[in-house]
């Protein structure tokens, strides 16, 4: 956390070292700041089969990085979503599930270190069921699940870099799959698991100008 | 040297067989060893053997799947228990649940620390636990009961009988428990109702002073109701569950003496550990569980003395093992192991400064690679006060029949599977071939025939009594394990849910030192104290931190590099460990004793999304019990005792199960001996 605030006073004090000096500069890019959306619910449970399982509408939730708002669902056929988010399944608007440009990968690493997407990344559509472009089961994308404890924990070190539905490039972090923004503690009562699981809390960069620095 | 009875007694002449698999004074043995006396375990008022060892130093009691050991940070699967030489059998998980072992008969209680397979196989890779009963050879009879907190009841009756050259031994034990509960009243029992019966028979006849016979059977069965929580996605279902685990074992030993110099032991082993488990739900539906084990060996191991200072021991055995499991592909197929194996070992001891030991053990195994196992050891003696030991060996495990043959799909859970490494390929191809497969990861390509797992461990110690009062012993010890057998993913369903299977691919350590003092003072108080340090580590993790590939969670969610300071090592090991006991004794046979335990933190689940143990995962939090217990001898053979463990109430449901909270009880005796 100091690390993060000393790195943007740092990064201020060259933008007004730099606005002062060079009169001459055209544009000042503003830095990018990083946007935390809290509790976004994925298909929350709504009951319990008799055999046990928990389940929803099974429907998803639209999300538009650029406009950083949920979309209708009557606007999933558009481009005007960017992820759509449904337990642990996180959708692109690619391939079979959306007419947009995007796509995405997941990258191991730091989300503040990821500064620029290199150029020779590959960015993977949706072809559901079989794969999608944020990996989806335990330990393979963005979380591992724990049968025996019940509880999703998001996997450190994961930034999932995404291609909107306009083609243009974002980083995201995700940082709880429960209400309330954190991961529950493995000895919460199964009723808690239950009613607080499928609300997603993750932060984002998105770059407007269309390119991969973020 | 009139050292305090309970003390190991460094230089004592008592009789030590677990060590050289024969029996050998303690004072001339080369390796780090520990002993506890019938005594000791019955001033402590200890009814089952997990509650004798939690006492012990460099020991701690682990507890899923009942009351395991961990030796030195090894897990309970590498420590192998044995009743009077005899392997027990009947492991869940790897884990052997030292509750089933009752103490009422036991004359001593002996530990060799570090690598012995190169006497015993598989599973004595961090140490041996070896239980002596007591073979009285003389007319007498004991008994006794006792009545605890939660109704428990411990009843023990023990008989010896001596006709002319025939000696015989019945034990009997039951045990019963309604368990406690840290909301009373509540069904969530920690200890759950128990009852245990064992049966103990033994029976030598001494043809001549050269030949002898030694039968014994042992009988344990166990039923335990319980109420069993079973958590499906979320939605908890109560199921009323009955176990049944019953344990036989069987032996007879014939001993010859062909002459001063060679001697022979030819023996023949049976056991059978079978366990049941019943269950049914709330809605009514059952659910099955059988698991039987059958294990057969006979052995052969002759002692040539070849001159003074010269003896070897050359051994060679069969060993059968059958399993049959509802968790395999067919209760009714029985899985099968063969192992054929030999040992040989050469000690030195011309009676002077230097005692040296030096053997191997090779086991030929039809499931999986042969194992190979040597062990040096070294002791130096410096004068009457001080001496060093050193010693080297490398150990074994087996791969079980578990990691070989599980066909397991938890429907009640996610509907996970898990294969052994044998079925693994075939069964998920044939799922392949069904289309039930989503993908596969690279390491199923990886998997194939497992291969043991091997530890390599080195003990050094010092072994000091300045006086007739004063003991202390250090040691430091570091076992590097190969080859470490774990289960990982190896694809997944359709549905997405996992496939597990067994993979030899970790390399882990502990090391640490271990402190051990005994002191007597005056008018019959003693104390002693017990100290260990530990540190684990898996290997390829710590090269992975290294390397800057492993990440954490902070508190508000977001990742960062993990530190390698961070790192805590193997779970359920804690550092720090220390145990410390005061005994009054008075020449009238009155005694009262404290007992305090501490263990320091211990990692308990991974929660913050990286496969490593490090201080933002979960943990059982440091705690320190304290036991006491006094007694008094009436007139006529009674006695009586009692005690409070657990004097501190302390309880964590959660991390410590099998602790139950402050526990009052009263024993009464009565025996024909003093």
């Amino acid at each position: 956390m100091k690390k993060a605030i000393w790195k943007s006073l740092v990064v201020v004090m060259t933008s007004v070292f730099l606005f002062s000096c060079s009169k001459s500069t055209t544009t000042v890019v503003a830095p990018l700041s990083a946007t935390t959306v809290k509790d976004l619910p994925a298909d929350t449970i709504i009951g319990i089969t008799p055999q046990g399982q928990p389940f929803g509408t099974g429907k998803f939730t639209f999300y538009s990085l650029e406009k950083n708002t949920i979309i209708a669902n009557s606007d999933s056929a558009t481009t005007k979503w960017d992820l759509a988010f449904n337990g642990t399944k996180i959708l692109t608007n690619s391939g079979n599930s959306g007419s947009g440009l995007g796509g995405a990968f997941i990258q191991i690493g730091l989300f503040e270190e990821l500064k620029t997407i290199s150029s020779d990344s590959v960015f993977k559509t949706d072809n559901g069921p079989s794969s999608y472009a944020v990996t989806f089961g335990s330990g393979r994308g963005w979380y591992t699940y724990d049968p025996i404890k019940n509880l999703v924990t998001p996997l450190a070190g994961r930034v999932l870099v995404i291609r909107t539905a306009s083609g243009k490039y974002a980083k995201v972090e995700i940082i709880a799959y429960y209400k309330g923004g954190a991961t529950l503690a493995a000895t919460a009562p199964d009723a808690e698991k239950i009613s607080k699981q499928r609300y997603y809390t993750f932060r984002y960069i998105f770059q407007p100008n269309g390119t991969r620095n973020f | 040297m009139n050292f305090s009875k309970d003390s190991l007694g460094l230089y004592s002449d008592t009789v030590f067989v677990t060590a050289n698999k024969s029996e050998r004074k303690v004072k001339n043995i080369s390796v780090p060893i520990s002993m506890i006396t019938g005594k000791s375990i019955v001033q402590a008022g200890n009814t089952r053997l997990a509650d004798v060892l939690r006492e012990q130093n460099g020991i701690t009691m682990t507890s899923g799947f009942g009351a395991g050991v961990q030796l030195q940070g090894l897990n309970p699967d590498y420590t192998i228990i044995l009743i009077d030489g005899e392997p027990l059998i009947g492991r869940t998980a790897g884990v052997l649940d030292l509750n089933r072992i009752a103490v009422g008969n036991i004359k001593k209680i002996e530990i060799v620390k570090g690598p012995s397979s190169s006497l015993y196989g598989s599973e004595a890779m961090a140490g041996v636990i070896n239980i002596i009963t007591d073979k009285k050879n003389t007319d007498a009879l004991s008994a006794n009961i006792r009545y605890g907190s939660y109704n428990t009841k411990d009843g023990n009756i023990s008989i010896s009988k001596r006709v002319n050259k025939l000696h015989a031994q019945t034990f009997y034990n039951y045990y019963s428990t309604d368990g406690f509960s840290v909301r009373p009243n509540s069904n969530n029992r920690f200890i759950t109702p128990i009852a245990r019966t064992t049966f103990t028979q033994n029976i030598q006849y001494k043809f001549t002073d050269k030949t002898s016979i030694d039968g014994s059977v042992r009988y344990n069965t166990e039923n335990i109701k319980s109420i069993i929580a079973v958590a499906n996605n979320g939605t908890t279902i109560y199921s009323n569950g009955n176990e049944n685990n019953n344990d036989l074992n069987g032996s007879i030993v014939v001993n010859h003496k062909f002459s001063d110099k060679i001697k022979t032991k030819l023996n023949t082993y049976y056991t059978q550990f079978k366990s049941k488990q019943d269950l049914l739900t709330v809605s009514g539906n059952p659910y099955n569980d059988l698991f039987q084990q059958n294990f057969k060996r006979i052995e052969d191991q002759t002692e040539w003395k070849i001159n003074a200072s010269l003896n070897s021991i050359i051994g060679f055995g069969w060993i059968t093992e059958n399993v049959n499991s509802s968790r395999y592909d067919n209760i009714d197929s029985a899985k099968t192991n063969n192992i054929q194996y030999a040992f040989n070992q050469w000690e030195w001891n011309n009676g002077k400064k230097w005692v040296a030991n030096a053997g191997f053990r090779f086991d030929k195994n039809q499931n999986f690679a042969s194992a190979f196992s040597p062990k040096f050891s070294l002791m130096y003696k410096v004068n009457t006060q001080l001496r060093f030991k050193l010693s080297a060996g490398r150990g074994f495990k087996a791969p079980d029949f578990r990691q070989l043959y599980l066909n397991f799909t938890n429907a009640a859970a996610g509907s996970y599977s898990v294969f052994g490494a044998v079925e693994a390929q075939k069964v998920i191809n044939r799922l392949m071939d069904l289309g039930q497969i989503g993908n596969l990861f690279s390491n199923f390509y990886q998997l194939k025939k497992l291969e043991p797992e091997y530890a390599t461990g080195i003990h050094v110690s010092a072994e000091w009594e300045p006086n007739q009062s004063n003991e202390i012993q250090v040691q430091f010890f570091r076992n590097d394990i190969n080859n470490l057998i774990d289960v990982q993913q190896v694809g997944n369903y359709i549905s997405g849910s996992q496939i597990y299977s067994y993979l030899n691919i970790k390399n882990a350590f502990t090391t640490g030192f271990e402190i051990e003092t005994k002191q007597k003072f005056a008018k019959g108080w003693t104390s002693a104290i017990g100290y260990q340090f530990l540190i684990t580590g898996d290997k390829d993790q710590i090269a992975s931190i290294k390397s800057g590939t492993v990440y954490t969670k902070n508190d508000n969610g977001t990742s960062r590099l993990l530190k390698l300071s961070d790192y805590v090592g193997l779970p359920n090991t804690s550092k720090h460990r220390l145990q410390a006991k005061l005994n009054y004794e008075n020449t009238k046979g009155f005694y009262a004793n404290i007992r305090a335990i501490y263990r320091s933190k211990w990692a308990v689940a991974n929660t913050n999304g990286n496969e490593v143990f490090d201080e933002g995962d979960q943990f059982g939090a440091g705690y320190i019990t304290l036991n006491y217990s006094m007694g008094k001898p009436l007139k006529k053979g009674w006695a009586i005792q009692a005690g409070i463990d657990n004097i501190n109430n302390y309880m964590d449901g959660l991390n410590l199960p099998n602790l139950a909270g402050r526990t009052f009880y009263m024993t009464l005796k009565y025996s024909t001996q003093k």
